[in-house]
Parts: C-alpha cells; sequence; structure tokens
C-alpha cells in the first residue's frame, strides 16, 4: 500500500480535473462529482487509521512510506537533492484525517453556491491537494513545494467568492503567508546545508534531520549565535504566521470574515493547522535546543495569544469575525501546550510536560472540528438571515431551534465543556503546562472564562430573548448540505471528547519521540 | 604565419556548423517562398518545417560523439554549445506559432519578420558555441541587427520607430563597450582564442590585476546591456513596449538567454573567473541585488503590461546573476547548471505569458494591465494558461518556476552568499505582487467588454505547449537536470585541456 499516501494526494487533484471536463451549466453533475471525489478521498484517509493496526509509529517509524528519488544531482561542492518521500506517523495522520473530512464537509456546505461552480469545486479540490501533501510529506522540500501549493488557490476563492471586502483580505492572506514562507525557505536552506556540513549527507530526508541536529554557530557583530536557533526563528516565523501568534495575526479576521462558509471551514479548520504541524514537526523535532531557549518566550506569547484573541471576540459586533477572534485564542492553546512540554528538560515533570504536548497536538484535531462547525453555524444564519450582525438579532431560537441547538453545542465545546473534544485538550494542555510554567498556565485559564463569557453573550442576543419580528419568517436549517456537517461535526467531537483515549493512543508514540528529543537537550 | 592546407583542412568541419548553416538557408528559403508565393500561411510553415533541419543536426551532434572543436577553436561544439543551440531553437518555434496573427494584422511584413527572427537565432546558437573573442563579436552582432530591425517593423507606429532607433544606438553603444574589454583582454595576452587566454592569464598574471579587472568590467557592462542588467537595464521598458509583441517575446528570452551562454563562456574558458574572484564575486552580487530589487520593485507601478514584462525580465535576470555569482565563488559548475536549468524554464514560462500577452493584444488590440480585466469570462483556457506562466515567473510551485528558484537559490546558499539569498527570496516575493495583479484581473473583475474571443490555434498551441511544459517539468525535472549538468561540466572540462 505504499502508494496510498499518493492517491489520497492527487486524487483530489485529478478530481478537479475531472470537474474542470464536465460542462459548465452541468452544475448538478459538478457538485455531486466534487463530493463523490471528497468522499473517497475521506474514505482513503480512514484506512491510514485502519491499515495502521494501532502501531502508529513516529518520524523514526512512519506507516505508508512511499520514497523515490526525484532530484540527485552532485555538481562541484553542491549536492541537492530532493526525494519523493511521504510517509505519515500518528500526528500526520490525525491531520490527514481531519482534512479528508474537513474537506468533504466543506463541498457538501457548499452545494448552495450558484456562482461559477466548476472553478470553485476545481479550486477546493487543488486546496485540498496542497494540505494533504504538507501533512504527508517526509522530505522538507516537498513539504516546502506542497506548502506553497495551498497559496494561490486559497487566494482565488477568498479573492472570487469571498463578501464585499474580498479583495483586501486576499491580498492580506497571500502577503503575509508568502513572506512567511520566504523566510521559512531561508530556515530550511540553512537546515539543509548546515547539517550537510556538519554530518556529509545532504538530504532533506525529515527522518535523518530528526536525528541529526543542527550544531555550531556563527559570529554575528560581538555575540555568538547558534545556527540552530537561527533556523529555528526563520522557520518559526513562517509558521507564527500560520497558526497565527500575536503579533503576525492580522490577516486572519479579515480572511476569515470575507471568505465563503465553507472555505473560512478549511482556512480555519486545517490552514491554521498546518502553521501548528510544522511547530510540532520541525521546530521541536529538529531544532529542540533552540526551542527550549525560546520557551518561556513562547508562553508570554501564547498567553498573550489565548487573551488578547479572547479580549478581541468579547468586543465584535460581527458573528463570524467573533469567530475567528477565537481562533487566534484557541490556537494560543497549542502553543502554551508546546511552551510547557519544552520549558524544562531532563526527567522533571516528564508525565506533564508529555501531557501538555499531547494536548496541544489533540487541541490542533479538536479546534479543526469545533470552529469548522461554528463556521458553518455562522454560514447556515447568514444564509438565511443576509447578515451577521449580534445587535440586529433577537430570539431566533424561536423560528430556527435546530440552527439554535446546532451553535449552543459547537459553543458548549469551544468552550472546554466536559464530554466535549475542546474539554479534552484544554484539560490536558492546562494540567500539564501547570507544572511547569504555573504563571502562565494561570493567565491562560481566564481564556476559558472569557470564552464562555464572549461566546455564551453572543447565543443569548442572537438566539434567546425576545423574538424580533423581523425575522418572523426565518426558516430553519432544511437541506442536507446544511444538516450533514453540522451532524457528522457533532458526532466527532462527542467521540473524541467521550472517548479520549483512543484519541490519544494515536498520538502518543509520535508525542513521546518528541519528548525524547527535547529531554536529549539536557545531555548536549 | 600563414598555415599551409594539411593545417587548415582537419580545422574544417562543416558538419559541426551544419545547424547554422542550414538555418541560415532556411532564413533566405523564407526570404524566396514570401516572394514567391506570398502567402503568410506558405511562410510561416516553411520556417516551421524547415526548423526541423538544423534542430535534426544539432540533436545529431549532440547523440554521437564528435570533435568539439573546428575552425581552430573559433567553433566549439560541447554540450554546453548544444544545450544552448537546442533552447534557441526552442524559442524560435514557440515565438513564430506566437506570432502568427499578430504579424499578420500589425506588422504586414512577413517574410521579414520570419526571416529576421531565423538569423538571429543563427546568431544566438554561435554565441553559445564559440571559443573566439571576435567570433563572439561578430555572432553578437549578427544577433543583434535583425533584433534592431525587427523592434521597428510597426512602420506606421512612432513608438515602434523610436524603439528601433534607441535600440540601435544603445546596442552599438553597448558594442563598443564590449568590444573594448574585449581588445583590452587581446592586448595583455596576444591572443583572441578563449584557452589560450587562460592559458596566458595563468601563466603570467597575478590575481586582482587592474587592467584585467577593467576587461572584466567592460565585458560585464557589454553584456550586462544584452541581460538588462541594472544599470545597463534602461533600453529594456522603452523597446519592450514599443516593438511588435512577439518580437518582444523574442528579445526577453534570447537575447538574454544568448548574453548569459556567451558571457558564461567568456568568463570561465577565458579564466577570468579564477583571476580575481572576490572582485568578481562582489561586482556581480552588487549588481544581482541592484537588478533583482530595481526590477521587482518598479514592476509593481506598472500600468502597461509589456512595460511590466520589461521590469519582470529584468527581475528575472537578477536571480539568474545570482546563480553566476555562485559559479564564480566556487569556481566549479555548480552555480552554472542552476542557471542553465533557470534559463530554460524560464524561456518556456516567459514565452508562454507573452502569448497570453498577444492574444490579448490581437483581441482588444490593446495592452494595458487593466485590460485583463475579466479575461477568465472571455476565453478561460487562456486565462488558465497565462496565468499559469505568470505564476511560474513568480515561483510558485508546483510550476517548474518553483524549483529553478529554489535550485539557485540553494547553489548560492551552498557557496556561502547567504544575504544574496535571503535578498533574492524576499524580491521573490515582492515579484508575487504585480503577477497576482495579472491573475486577479483575470478572475476577480468583471470583463470590461462582455463575450468570447478565440485566439488562433498557433497562439494556443504555444501557450500550450508553454503552461503544459511548466507544469510537466517539475516531475521530470530530474531527467532535465540530467541534461543541464554535463553541460555545465562540458564548458570545465575546456578549460582543463
Amino acid at each position: 500500500m505504499s502508494f496510498l499516501l499518493t492517491l489520497i494526494i492527487f486524487l483530489p487533484t485529478a478530481g478537479a480535473l475531472g470537474v474542470l471536463l464536465i460542462p459548465a451549466k452541468q452544475v448538478r453533475a459538478i457538485r455531486w462529482f466534487a463530493a463523490i471525489t471528497a468522499a473517497v478521498v475521506f474514505a482513503l484517509t480512514l484506512i491510514l487509521y485502519f491499515g495502521a493496526h494501532n502501531n502508529f509509529g513516529d518520524i523514526n517509524h512512519l506507516n505508508f512510506v512511499q520514497h523515490v528519488p526525484w532530484i540527485n544531482i552532485t555538481v562541484g561542492s553542491l549536492a541537492f537533492k530532493i526525494d519523493y518521500f511521504l510517509g505519515v506517523d500518528g500526528l500526520a495522520t490525525t491531520m490527514v484525517i481531519l482534512n479528508g473530512l474537513l474537506s468533504f464537509l466543506a463541498v457538501v456546505g457548499s452545494w448552495h453556491i450558484e456562482a461559477r461552480v466548476k472553478e470553485y469545486m476545481a479550486l477546493l479540490l487543488i486546496l485540498e491537494t496542497g494540505v494533504m501533501g504538507v501533512f504527508a510529506a517526509a522530505d522538507l522540500f516537498l513539504f516546502f513545494l506542497f506548502w506553497e501549493v495551498e497559496l494561490i488557490p486559497m487566494f482565488l476563492l477568498i479573492g472570487i467568492w469571498g463578501g464585499a471586502n474580498r479583495e483586501y483580505a486576499a491580498w492580506k492572506f497571500i502577503l503575509y503567508t508568502l513572506v512567511g514562507s520566504a523566510i521559512m525557505l531561508a530556515g530550511i536552506l540553512l537546515l539543509y546545508f548546515g547539517v550537510g556540513v556538519q554530518t556529509g549527507v545532504y538530504t532533506a530526508d525529515m527522518t535523518y534531520l530528526a536525528n541529526h541536529f543542527l550544531q555550531g554557530s556563527i559570529p554575528i557583530g560581538s555575540l555568538t549565535v547558534s545556527l540552530q536557533l537561527i533556523a529555528f526563528f526563520l522557520t518559526f516565523f513562517g509558521f507564527a504566521v500560520k497558526i497565527p501568534m500575536f503579533p503576525f495575526h492580522t490577516w486572519l479576521p479579515d480572511a476569515h470574515t470575507e471568505a465563503p462558509t465553507a472555505v473560512s471551514v478549511i482556512l480555519a479548520g486545517v490552514l491554521l493547522k498546518m502553521g501548528a504541524y510544522g511547530l510540532l514537526r520541525i521546530d521541536v523535532g529538529f531544532f529542540p535546543q533552540a526551542v527550549h531557549l525560546f520557551a518561556p518566550y513562547l508562553g508570554v506569547l501564547a498567553v498573550i495569544n489565548v487573551l488578547y484573541g479572547a479580549g478581541c471576540s468579547m468586543i465584535q459586533s460581527d458573528i463570524k469575525k467573533m469567530i475567528a477572534y477565537s481562533s487566534i485564542s484557541h490556537m494560543g492553546y497549542v502553543l502554551l501546550g508546546v511552551a510547557g512540554a519544552t520549558a524544562v528538560v531532563g526527567a522533571s515533570a516528564l508525565t506533564y510536560r508529555q501531557a501538555a504536548l499531547t494536548g496541544a497536538a489533540l487541541q490542533m484535531f479538536a479546534h479543526g472540528t469545533i470552529t469548522g462547525m461554528l463556521f458553518f453555524c455562522v454560514g447556515v444564519v447568514y444564509e438565511k438571515a443576509h447578515t451577521r450582525q449580534i445587535a440586529e438579532f433577537s430570539g431566533i431560537a424561536a423560528r430556527m431551534p435546530l440552527a439554535a441547538t446546532a451553535f449552543s453545542f459547537a459553543v458548549f465545546a469551544s468552550l472546554g465543556l466536559p464530554a466535549l473534544s475542546g474539554f479534552v485538550a484544554e484539560y490536558l494542555v492546562f494540567t500539564g503546562t501547570f507544572a511547569v510554567l504555573p504563571i502562565d498556565t494561570g493567565f491562560a485559564a481566564f481564556g476559558i472564562v472569557l470564552t464562555a463569557g464572549y461566546l455564551l453573550w453572543m447565543i443569548k442576543r442572537v438566539f434567546y430573548g425576545p423574538l424580533n419580528i423581523r425575522w418572523n419568517g426565518l426558516a430553519d436549517i432544511n437541506t442536507v448540505g446544511e444538516i450533514l456537517p453540522l451532524a457528522a461535526l457533532m458526532v466527532v467531537i462527542l467521540l473524541v471528547g467521550l472517548w479520549p483515549g483512543w484519541f490519544v493512543d494515536i498520538l502518543q508514540p509520535s508525542m513521546t519521540q518528541l519528548i525524547h528529543v527535547i529531554n536529549g537537550v539536557a545531555m548536549h | 604565419m600563414i598555415a599551409s592546407v594539411a593545417q587548415i583542412a582537419p580545422n574544417i568541419n562543416l558538419y559541426l556548423l551544419a545547424p547554422e548553416l542550414s538555418l541560415v538557408l532556411l532564413a533566405m528559403i523564407v526570404i524566396l517562398v514570401d516572394l514567391v508565393v506570398r502567402r503568410h500561411m506558405a511562410v510561416v510553415g516553411t520556417a516551421l518545417v524547415g526548423l526541423a533541419i538544423p534542430a535534426g543536426f544539432t540533436f545529431a551532434l549532440g547523440a554521437t560523439p564528435h570533435p568539439t572543436q573546428a575552425f581552430f577553436n573559433m567553433l566549439l561544439v560541447d554540450q554546453y554549445a548544444i544545450f544552448f543551440e537546442l533552447l534557441f531553437l526552442l524559442i524560435g518555434v514557440i515565438t513564430i506559432l506566437a506570432s502568427y496573427d499578430y504579424v499578420v494584422k500589425e506588422v504586414k511584413a512577413v517574410g521579414e519578420f520570419y526571416a529576421l527572427l531565423l538569423l538571429s537565432v543563427a546568431g544566438m546558437m554561435l554565441m553559445a558555441s564559440t571559443g573566439e573573442l571576435i567570433s563572439i563579436y561578430i555572432s553578437l552582432e549578427l544577433t543583434s541587427f535583425p533584433l534592431y530591425i525587427m523592434a521597428g517593423l510597426l512602420r506606421h507606429d512612432d513608438r515602434s520607430a523610436e524603439a528601433a532607433v534607441k535600440y540601435v544606438l544603445l546596442g552599438a553603444m553597448s558594442s563598443a563597450i564590449l568590444l573594448y574589454g574585449l581588445a583590452l583582454l587581446y592586448g595583455l595576452t596576444g591572443t583572441t582564442d578563449l584557452a589560450s587566454v587562460a592559458a596566458t592569464l595563468r601563466a603570467g598574471f597575478r590575481s586582482n590585476n587592474l587592467l584585467l579587472l577593467l576587461a572584466d568590467v567592460l565585458i560585464f557592462a557589454g553584456f550586462g546591456f544584452k541581460i538588462s542588467a541594472v544599470p545597463f537595464h534602461m533600453w529594456a521598458p522603452d523597446i519592450y513596449e514599443g516593438a511588435p509583441t512577439p518580437a518582444t517575446a523574442f528579445f526577453s528570452v534570447g537575447s538574454k538567454a544568448a548574453g548569459f551562454a556567451a558571457l558564461i563562456r567568456i568568463v570561465i574558458d577565458a579564466g577570468l573567473g579564477g583571476m580575481s574572484p572576490t572582485a568578481l564575486v562582489a561586482l556581480v552580487s552588487f549588481i544581482a541585488i541592484l537588478t533583482m530589487t530595481l526590477g521587482n520593485v518598479v514592476a509593481i507601478v506598472q500600468t502597461n503590461v509589456k512595460r511590466m514584462m520589461a521590469y519582470s525580465s529584468i527581475g528575472q535576470a537578477g536571480y539568474i546573476l545570482v546563480g553566476f555569482a555562485a559559479s564564480l565563488v566556487s569556481g566549479k559548475p555548480d552555480g552554472n547548471s542552476a542557471v542553465l536549468f533557470f534559463l530554460l524554464v524560464y524561456v518556456v514560462t516567459n514565452l508562454g505569458a507573452f502569448a497570453g500577452i498577444i492574444a490579448l493584444a490581437n483581441a482588444t488590440g490593446r495592452e494595458s494591465i487593466r485590460d485583463f480585466q475579466g479575461m477568465h469570462w472571455r476565453n478561460p483556457l487562456l486565462a488558465l494558461g497565462t496565468a499559469i506562466c505568470l505564476l511560474s515567473l513568480a515561483g510558485m510551485p508546483p510550476m517548474a518556476g518553483f524549483l529553478a528558484k529554489v535550485y539557485i537559490f540553494a547553489a548560492a546558499w551552498q557557496q556561502g552568499l547567504t544575504w544574496l539569498v535571503v535578498i533574492a527570496v524576499l524580491n521573490s516575493a515582492v515579484s508575487l505582487v504585480y503577477y497576482l495583479r495579472i491573475v486577479r484581473m483575470m478572475y476577480f473583475s468583471q470583463p470590461v467588454k462582455p463575450g468570447y474571443f478565440t485566439a488562433s490555434g498557433s497562439l494556443s498551441a504555444a501557450l500550450g505547449i508553454s503552461a503544459i511544459g511548466v507544469l510537466v517539468m517539475t516531475p521530470l525535472v530530474g531527467v532535465l537536470l540530467a541534461q543541464a549538468q554535463p553541460a555545465a561540466n562540458s564548458l570545465f572540462s575546456f578549460l582543463v585541456h
């Protein structure tokens, strides 16, 4: 089954080409074709789980490996080597499945799109290819290649099908990400050549880089700075823009608010996770010393992310913008978990740190599903009411009981109600990090209170209270395109919330390996 | 000393010259066909079918063992030369395909246009395959003269006339500067043969000889004009804007690739690179930074798409100079194989982008960036092809421009030119702004005028070849690099003996 990942990555592209071949008038056929493609891809991603036989592996034991030499030239002193090297461990498996699920639901949730359906579906599928490639790549250059592939479809999706201010949002998105990834490329080159010079083996093979860390230092002015720290900062910048971390977050509210519903779902659900995934896989995995040095500051940045995001959400008058800012806040927990797991090394607080890191990885998945559901809910309300201004609503639960239920469910999951997935992730992050960074954790915990505050307040203002007669004729959720995504995400959120052990088991080997790497720092 | 027949005979090998000879003959035949048949289709058909002959000779030379030099080293048919000869023939084919409609509609001098184009291609091929200073200069002039005329072929357009005059004057000046440099080199070494120049330099000159540096600078300045490197770039925007668009497409790739082919040949095979490497690297890096930054920043504010492409091609020359600087540092072929691959990708991509521009000009008669509005509705495939080529120029994966850039950056990074790479990477991010602006125009905005427009079959073929080429070069990059690498190596094998 070595070609399974190739199939998962390129089947959406094939689907996109298929969609392009269908005449533009056949809108139904286009939708069905795209939906079936996405469904098949999702089914294939599930094989990654069932086919692993509870042996999910870490970076040193990848599953479903496909390794084909692609570019391998040595000219003079330059060795340039890129392999088509795919493989997934537990962490990547969860992300690939999340992308498969959300991409499928995004296609289904876009059933109501009427403008240029053909191009829309094709771009959505090409986007899926790019993101799948990022999570499945086991070669650093291949990772970067797929990282860039995702940009243009997203730019077009926001810019063509977005809201009133779509062009501004699309530009802001692409410029931020592009500057981030340009600097990240410099970091990747530094890592590639640094390790190459050091060990004599020039390779971007992630399994090699995970065991041969960048050493040495260079003088900059009167300071001597370790190469690992420089490479860390360069790559981290790229990831920080994507996550997004304060102060590089300002593209997010615009992009999320302007994008069409299903694109917001993908953007918040999986694209932000690319940044978090890079942070875990590349920064923690390849630059443990640098991450360890930076961890105290990362903790502070995480707290700012959590509280600043929550504070901004509090004052939003637009529901979608509120959800967008809540993403910044919730991605802060991922940063906090990473900071907690790396702030100390050696044997101290080992279990706690592992819990924090697992929590961070779990939060990536949980936030993907929860925020996806929240955006779908906002989409439904907007579709019916054509406004997202909280102040214009009142008491619409009387007219939209199903929407109110789904929205409340998603809100509960988001604010960390026990038995739902958000709770498990946040609980793990907080308990784990508290043992290492008690002050940061203490501050970040206020994030939960603020989250409950702004989300419940929004629910109260929009759905409850006296019914505004303007909304007397409002219809409830009524199409499959609206029900299926909400129901599916509800099931996943419950499943992870009620049975977290199942999910933690998938992540366990990857997290153990990362903690092991961090502990190795003490020995250097 | 007068050589005897016995000495001369083994040095005459017309087979090695066959590609260029057949190409010049073809140009004559094209003029004749235009005189006699006077049908556009026949002229273009002759040119296209005829190109198979020089291409066949070049392939045959590449596939079979043959002596690499003839005519007393004036002709060097190594893999480097064959790589470039094929590249120039490819440029010829795509340009001819892309210019079909435009030439009928606007230029009205059918035979002349194609004959001049073929002659210029012959000059370019010679530029890549001579190892002697005078013949380099002569082939440069053979390349340039047809270009000057082509710039002025829109006889009723003032801007075209202005472009031609400017091109002639500035071109003559740059040739003079180059000739000055070559003369200095000859004066210093007493020979015009590159290998002997290298041997003399190695034997009797110390590094950083001032006169030698002056010769270097003059040679760089002369070629700097051809490759439109800052500060010798001023001609490009005006001439790109004024010249017939297919001719512009041809200048933007042909003149640049030929300039680089000859420049790299001289610097490496005449051993200039080895004489004062630090100074040369500093010079080239500095020019590279200026060229990239100016090209990319000024391109952002352009409103005419041809001017924008002019600045874009200046920016692209900057990236190539980064790879060239890397090869100067190492004194090894690594940077050069990156340059060769980049040139190949650049040629295909840029011609594709120009095919899109020509299609637009044919349909609307206008060339401002704003005219791209809603092109997607008016011809979706054309818009898609143009978008793919523009994004490849910007270096977005999965288009081949991405790997070409990464390879150049990696080569430079490896040689310790870290800051140069960082500036190049940031430039590459900046460049996306103006390439994406056209993509945005094509896809985000509604068309000014509704209704489909069609592009002719040959133009669509040109764009199709380029767009598909740009996409398939990414998975096939291993194979292509395997071609570029011996080509880059062969330069150095020459240096050894």
